[in-house]
């Protein structure tokens, strides 16, 4: 990538300062993330790469201000994270949408929560639904989605309220292959037209090479940071072309050493 | 396309008319047959005299009147302990200070059916509708608390986080998550308890009252007059029916979001 | 660990603070008059002098409740014994279940109390009559939810059942009864607090003995220190006989649900 190199403190947007976690419970210690250190860029598209269980939605959640880190601290913009807050946007796993609010209400839930006003925040919300493809699914309620629209409202709730980073945690895991393929090919286009710093969790190689500009190889449980790799493939990638496929064999052989 | 008469459908049909027909069949026989007959009354008579005492009245009331009075007094009672069994939910849900001053006491209260506190409420209030209103609160009201309850702390807690990485503060989180999240509990324990209310307005009119549902089948009773008794059964079991329908009705409407397919 | 302590505490003030402010209305500062709220201690005395004084309605306190277990378990037993096999038969035999549904989507719109007056019309004001009565409010939810719960197995689990060559009758046993327990004993469970709530009613209207009959004297006297007693007991053991039912319920239903 072109600017690799340029790195000033001024566009740094998230910083992650030694980070360790420990989940304790009555006579057992378990210690999840071990002195995780990482800086994103403004406008980066970082992947968080690791085996099923280590723990990458723990390093996620408390980015997000969702967990608290039992040592180190997280800045975002320069700002301490002790708590969730609107700067962040955060798609989930499963839907975290609100079933009783309609796809509108759903996306509209941010700024409203802000105090836009109905009209501002009545477009905004329409700008962001149009743009992830659901013009027309305005009044569904989620039950009455598929998994695939579920997320595209997911990703138009964490949008619409402008956030400078937007955190995902594995937002297409539990969707078809043919539908995660669509979803990602969608989720390329909308970063490249709505620019915005993101934090990716995943543990599918393709879904990483295919969407990063950076990818953080983790380990297993203690989680840090293995390797990174800059993806310089041109966008949009393809699944297919010789140096995607180099670059999936070299980081799939370097995970398995992990393991 | 949609048949509305579909095979299945007549054939449920045919054999439900059968099954029915053949109770009314053996009520029929036992009566002319049996010495039954002296204290039960031909079916034919019991639709009879439903049938007129919705014209005549039975006491002083007609039968509808006596429906809508046992309603009125359930309206009544079934509003104070639905809003605040809700209320006390909510707290109990939510706080645990709350929970920990009231539950002992609530824990206590709790088990005491509605009707156990006719003999007091009769004390306390005398024999007036007050006495109503107070047995169909103390009937209802535990259900409406222990579903509320249950519902506040269900509360997915993604959800909660998900409002607040959207800007959601303290006020927003309870109002906008806590509350429409907790509504098919709070109504699973309206439902309930308006069936109780239904039938604590009987055991109340029975003890003590000039007029109601359950006034007809206890002067039914008094007066050795079965055919009443079951004319007031069976309306009684009409209202019940309809008061649950409303309540499925209104549940549909409210909990739109939770039913899937058009 | 001491924020669990630190509720605890919180509960037993509470209770404590309630006995006392109790107290203090009633005998100290007689803001209520006796024959309206006795105080705790008037109502721990009188438990006391119950169990062996049989004024004012003729039996003692154990009697009385012997009388009402008495009848609330024959005629649950019963309820249960017969209805929960009907609606097992109902839910597996179609034609018989086209047949006997409506006449129970009939009887189960008439609450339990409503029945009162007619038991006691034809069977007297003895124990018959409550049996009777009891019987009718514990078998319409029994028979209701083992047929809902009958209704709810899964397809899946009946054609590995069919591959594996069983037959109808292993079906049932081994698949769909398994498969309603749950069911079943929610049925119980509602069954037991209907069944006590009705039977105290019809002590309330008829009765020689009971819990129910006890309170109603009581309250013709104005004695309602025996009225908050007999509240308090029926509460309880209500509540114990529920927490039996929940504890043979764990022992039979396995794999959760």
């Amino acid at each position: 990538m072109e600017n690799t190199g340029t790195v000033t403190a001024k566009n740094i947007m998230i910083k992650c300062n030694s980070i360790f976690k420990t989940f304790e419970s009555k006579d057992d210690e378990n210690e999840v993330i071990r002195n995780f250190n990482l800086e994103i860029k403004e406008n980066e598209f970082v992947v968080l790469f690791g085996p099923g269980q280590c723990g990458k939605t723990t390093v996620l959640n408390i980015i997000a201000g969702l967990e608290q880190s039992t040592k180190g601290e997280v800045f975002v913009n320069g700002r301490k994270i002790t708590e969730p807050g609107p700067d962040r946007g955060m798609v989930y796993q499963t839907t975290a949408l609100f079933p009783w609010l309609t796809v509108m209400g759903n996306v509209e839930f941010g700024p409203k929560s802000l105090g836009v006003k109905k009209k501002e925040r009545r477009e905004r919300a329409q700008y962001y639904i149009d743009l992830v493809g659901l013009k027309g699914f305005e009044k569904h309620y989620p039950i009455k989605l598929s998994g695939g629209m579920q997320q595209r409202v997911g990703i138009a709730r964490a949008y619409c309220n402008n956030p400078p980073v937007i955190l995902l945690d594995e937002p297409f895991g539990a969707l078809d292959a043919q539908t995660r393929y669509l979803m990602e090919e969608e989720l390329g286009r909308i970063c490249t037209k709505e620019k915005r710093t993101i934090v990716f969790v995943t543990n599918n190689i393709e879904e990483a090479i295919y969407l990063a500009d950076r990818i953080v190889l983790l380990t297993n449980c203690p989680t840090t940071i293995r390797k990174e790799y800059i993806i310089g493939l041109p966008r949009p990638r393809d699944y297919t072309s010789n140096d995607f496929l180099t670059l999936r064999k070299e980081i799939t052989s370097e995970m398995d050493e992990t393991i | 396309m949609k048949r509305v008469f579909t095979k299945e459908k007549v054939q449920m049909a045919l054999w439900g008319i059968i099954g029915l027909m053949s109770i009314l069949l053996i009520w029929q026989i036992s009566v002319m047959v049996t010495s039954l007959g002296r204290i039960m009354p031909e079916p034919i008579e019991v639709v009879k005299s439903f049938l007129i005492s919705s014209i005549k009245p039975v006491g002083r009331y007609t039968l509808l009147q006596h429906m809508l009075f046992s309603l009125l007094r359930v309206f009544v009672g079934f509003s104070l302990s639905g809003v605040s069994g809700i209320i006390l939910g909510i707290a109990m849900g939510r706080s645990k200070t709350i929970n920990s001053i009231a539950s002992p006491i609530f824990n206590m209260v709790r088990p005491i059916p509605g009707v156990a506190w006719i003999p007091l409420a009769i004390l306390w209030f005398g024999i007036g509708e007050t006495t109503k209103y107070f047995i169909i609160f103390m009937g209802g009201f535990a259900q409406v608390v222990v579903n509320t309850m249950s519902g506040a702390r269900k509360v997915d807690k993604t959800l909660v986080g998900a409002a607040r990485m959207l800007g959601a503060n303290k006020r927003q989180e309870f109002f906008r998550i806590v509350i429409p999240s907790s509504v098919p509990y709070i109504f699973a324990g309206l439902q309930i308890s308006l069936s109780t209310s239904w039938m604590a307005v009987l055991a109340a009119e029975m003890v003590s009252s000039y007029k109601g549902s359950g006034w007809i089948i206890i002067t039914g009773m008094n007066n050795g007059n079965t055919v009443q008794i079951l004319v007031g059964m069976i309306s009684i079991g009409v209202v019940g029916l309809g008061l649950a329908n409303l309540m499925r009705i209104i549940e549909r409407r409210l909990c739109s979001w939770r039913i899937q397919g058009q | 660990m001491s924020k669990t302590i630190k509720f605890k505490l919180i509960s037993v003030f509470s209770f404590i603070s309630f006995l006392i402010i109790w107290q203090i209305c009633t005998d100290v500062l007689h803001l209520l008059p006796p024959y309206s709220l006795p105080s705790p201690i008037k109502t721990f005395s009188t438990f006391f002098v119950k169990i062996s004084s049989t004024s004012p309605d003729g039996s003692v306190l154990p009697i009385h409740i012997l009388a009402s277990l008495q009848v609330a378990l024959l005629g649950f037993l019963s309820g249960a014994v017969l209805g929960t096999p009907l609606g097992i038969t109902m839910a597996w035999n179609k034609k018989f279940d086209m047949m006997v549904k409506p006449v129970f989507d009939l009887l189960r719109t008439i609450p339990p109390i409503g029945w009162i007056p007619i038991m006691i019309l034809l069977l007297g004001i003895g124990t018959q009559a409550k049996v009777a009565l009891i019987f009718v409010s514990s078998f319409v939810p029994c028979v209701i939810n083992s047929y809902t719960g009958i209704k709810q197995t899964s397809h899946i689990h009946f054609w590995v059942g069919q591959t594996f060559g069983a037959t109808n009758s292993q079906l049932l046993r081994k698949i769909a009864i398994p498969t309603a327990l749950p069911f079943i004993f929610t049925g119980l469970r509602v069954s037991l607090s209907v069944a006590w709530m009705s039977l105290v009613a019809a002590e309330l209207l008829a009765a020689t003995r009971g819990l129910g009959y006890m309170i109603q004297i009581a309250r013709t006297i104005g004695r309602a220190d025996i009225i908050v007693l007999g509240m308090l007991l029926i509460g309880s053991i209500g509540g114990v006989l529920s927490i039996l039912l929940e504890y043979v319920e764990n022992k039979f239903v396995k794999g959760g649900v």
